[in-house]
């Protein structure tokens, strides 16, 4: 981790600062070009990468004067790779980067803002997203990234455990006080654990926690000044500490919740929709699985916010900005989220092609497991993702801070209070 | 009776720490030939074992095409660390010359900068180069290693004068000095630090991280990599992927388990 933050510190303190948007985007492609796509999907064996090269293959075949290098690197280090190259004169065209860059990737990295460099072809190609789809990769009221592979934290619960403790899996928990209840039941009356949520740990679940704290109303900043002690916020934390006291929080190793799980040992289980279907192989005849829509604080809608990655372009020269937005437009249009959906497991940004027979309909009919996160889609919440050179440490501190409140000894409170004043000092002083 | 209690009692303990030593390489085995829906299950053998995730990793990475790669980057690595290791010892050790003594110190401080320090300035220049997806790209940079330096100056100084001299006397050159009475003396350290230069280099996974941009071209570390994701780890895959990654160095174990054990208590273990 260590490692990691001090590759990026040091890569953004050698880059220089973000150009501004170069020549206007040529209107078509005349001429043979190639364009480097960096991608994370193509960095995991399986089905995110069979998918993705499945997808390029697709799009060079639509668009013969187009050449696309992928370059593949890990989530975690991908933002590295495409410093790295840029430091070193080799200048990505379109990468996949996680939410948490947004402010980074659009200031810093010189994403093109979509509005300015498409114009009304971006208007055209947004008709039939998800509410709040374009939001989700905005900054300053501009569209810097493009939602690509994303999701919101659904609920997955093992039905067995729940009739072992003879609770009805068909009434599954809707609101807090329902999770711990449940919760409680299932750790006394099975000896397994009762909840755990995707928040905290080395596998990133920040979209978790921030899906709890606007869930209850809270934010974890507003402008410049961080506010995830505030009572709103520090309240969805107070909630999951009172779960965890209670016992009906799982004592797990942070690192292992999803094998945990998969494993059986799990009844509730908070977490991105893109694991379903490595569940849906790991219970196959050993418990039965459901997804539900996650829990609510009472009466309070969720406010479910996404996981994953947006698509930038970093183009500077004209005929390949053209041929990255065409990337870009072909890996979010109808069929790219069709085989994102039914392959990978991710959410589509394109509500339309659900109950669509040319698309998802069959795949939604025959995987109804969906539905609840589909139902979430309406209430999307866009992931706040940190402004200024120390981002990734200010959004460090407060995953810490949000894991220490619920899982250590000290008032919950205060410990995010000392957090925030801390990470305060980090932010940008400006506007 | 009495001298076999005795033997009992003695070999209990070494019996039950191989037994410690030897279980995770059998778990992972085990791990390996299992299908999806067992992997977590605690049983010593799998209730229906199969080579399931071996197939799936063959066709999922171009496995053997990595551990080529893996497999010349490593070797190529150790020969040049060996080789520059020695020539700068004999040369330190050697040859009387100013500012020797202050070289010596600035390439043993130089084993303290870590490789995360120097990796982006030396990525650019491999760019530069054109040393992106190539074994060359990997190796050039570690080619000359600190630790190798220093082992074999400590070596060389040990090393009886007299012998050297008189091969000087007879009108040898320093580089047959070199290759016919130093090298020859000095096999044991050189095959210990080779072996570990050898392993060292087959771990390395940061470097080819940036250098390699198509799997293609990319070595065994990064390989295992690609069965962890954030939506989680394929275990099955996973470990038969790191058992296919073990074999190369279990064979290289095999042929050289005394010089591997000497280079261990020698230096201990890194």
């Amino acid at each position: 981790m260590f490692r990691r933050q001090f590759m990026t510190t040091a890569l953004a303190a050698t880059m220089l600062t973000a150009p501004a948007a170069m020549a206007e985007m040529a209107a078509k492609i005349t001429e043979p070009v190639t364009i480097t796509f960096y991608s994370y999907n193509l960095a995991s064996a399986g089905l995110g990468k069979d998918t993705t090269e499945g997808l390029i293959a697709d799009f060079m075949a639509e668009n013969p004067m187009v050449k696309v290098e992928a370059v593949a690197a890990p989530s975690n280090e991908i933002l590295s790779r495409v410093q790295a190259d840029i430091v070193a004169g080799q200048q990505p065209d379109v990468a996949q980067l996680v939410f948490r860059d947004l402010i980074y990737a659009a200031k810093d990295l010189g994403a093109q803002p979509l509005e300015d460099l498409a114009g009304d072809e971006l208007k055209a190609h947004s008709e039939g997203m998800v509410p709040n789809g374009l939001a989700l990769g905005r900054v300053d009221d501009k569209t810097y990234g493009l939602a690509y592979t994303f999701s919101t934290p659904v609920m997955f619960i093992n039905a067995d455990l729940f009739r072992a403790a003879g609770l009805d899996p068909d009434q599954p928990p809707r609101t807090w006080a329902e999770v711990k209840a449940a919760g409680i039941a299932i750790h006394e009356a099975t000896g397994k654990h009762g909840f755990f949520p995707g928040a905290f740990g080395p596998i990133d679940g920040t979209f978790v926690y921030q899906s709890l704290v606007m869930s209850n109303g809270g934010q974890v900043r507003e402008g410049n000044k961080l506010t995830y002690a505030d009572p709103a916020a520090a309240e969805a934390v107070t909630m999951l500490r009172d779960l965890r006291d209670s016992g009906a929080y799982a004592d797990i190793d942070v690192a292992a919740h999803m094998d945990t799980f998969a494993s059986g040992d799990l009844a509730m289980f908070l977490f991105t929709s893109a694991i379903q279907s490595r569940m849906v192989k790991a219970a196959d005849g050993n418990f039965e699985l459901r997804v539900v829509a996650m829990p609510s604080f009472g009466d309070k809608p969720t406010a479910p916010t996404n996981s994953g990655s947006a698509l930038f372009v970093l183009s500077q020269d004209p005929v390949k900005q053209r041929a990255a937005w065409e990337l870009t437009k072909f890996l979010t249009s109808k069929h790219a989220y069709t085989q994102i959906t039914s392959k990978i497991g991710y959410l589509p940004l394109r509500l339309d092609i659900v109950d669509d027979p040319k698309y998802l309909k069959d795949w939604v009919e025959a995987n109804p497991m969906i539905r609840p996160n589909l139902e979430q889609l309406t209430r999307l919440t866009p992931n706040v993702a940190f402004p200024g050179p120390n981002y990734r440490q200010v959004e460090s501190m407060m995953k810490d801070a949000a894991a220490e409140a619920v899982l250590g000894t000290g008032d919950p409170v205060e410990v995010l209070k000392a957090a925030q004043e801390r990470g305060q000092a980090l932010m940008p002083a400006d506007g | 009776m009495k001298a076999d209690t005795r033997r009992l009692v003695v070999h209990a303990p070494m019996i039950v720490l191989s037994l410690l030593a030897v279980f995770p390489v059998w778990w992972m085995v085990v791990t390996s030939l299992k299908p999806e829906n067992e992997i977590f299950s605690t049983r010593l053998w799998p209730a229906s074992p199969s080579l399931e995730n071996y197939a799936y990793v063959l066709d999922a990475i171009p496995m053997i095409r990595i551990l080529w790669n893996t497999f010349a980057m490593a070797a190529a690595t150790a020969l040049a660390q060996v080789l520059t290791g020695l020539c700068a010892a004999y040369a330190l050790t050697r040859w009387r010359f100013r500012g020797s003594g202050i070289a010596q110190g600035l390439i043993a401080l130089s084993w303290l900068v870590p490789f995360q320090l120097t990796m982006i300035p030396n990525y650019v220049l491999a760019t530069k180069l054109g040393m992106l997806n190539t074994i060359a790209g990997l190796v050039i940079p570690n080619a000359a290693a600190a630790f190798a330096v220093l082992v074999l100056t400590n070596a060389m100084r040990s090393f009886p004068k007299d012998l050297i001299d008189a091969a000087r006397m007879d009108g040898a050159g320093h580089l047959r000095v070199l290759c016919e009475v130093v090298v020859p003396n000095l096999r044991a350290p050189l095959a210990s630090l080779g072996v570990l230069a050898f392993i060292s280099a087959w771990n390395e996974y940061f470097w080819p991280l940036l250098l390699t941009r198509r799997i293609e071209d990319t070595v065994v570390q990064i390989g295992l990599q690609m069965f962890m994701t954030q939506e989680g780890n394929q275990w099955g895959a996973m470990m038969a992927a790191a058992t296919l990654a073990s074999l190369p160095i279990l064979l290289l174990y095999l042929v050289l388990h005394r010089q591997i054990i000497d280079s261990f208590m020698r230096s201990g273990i890194r």
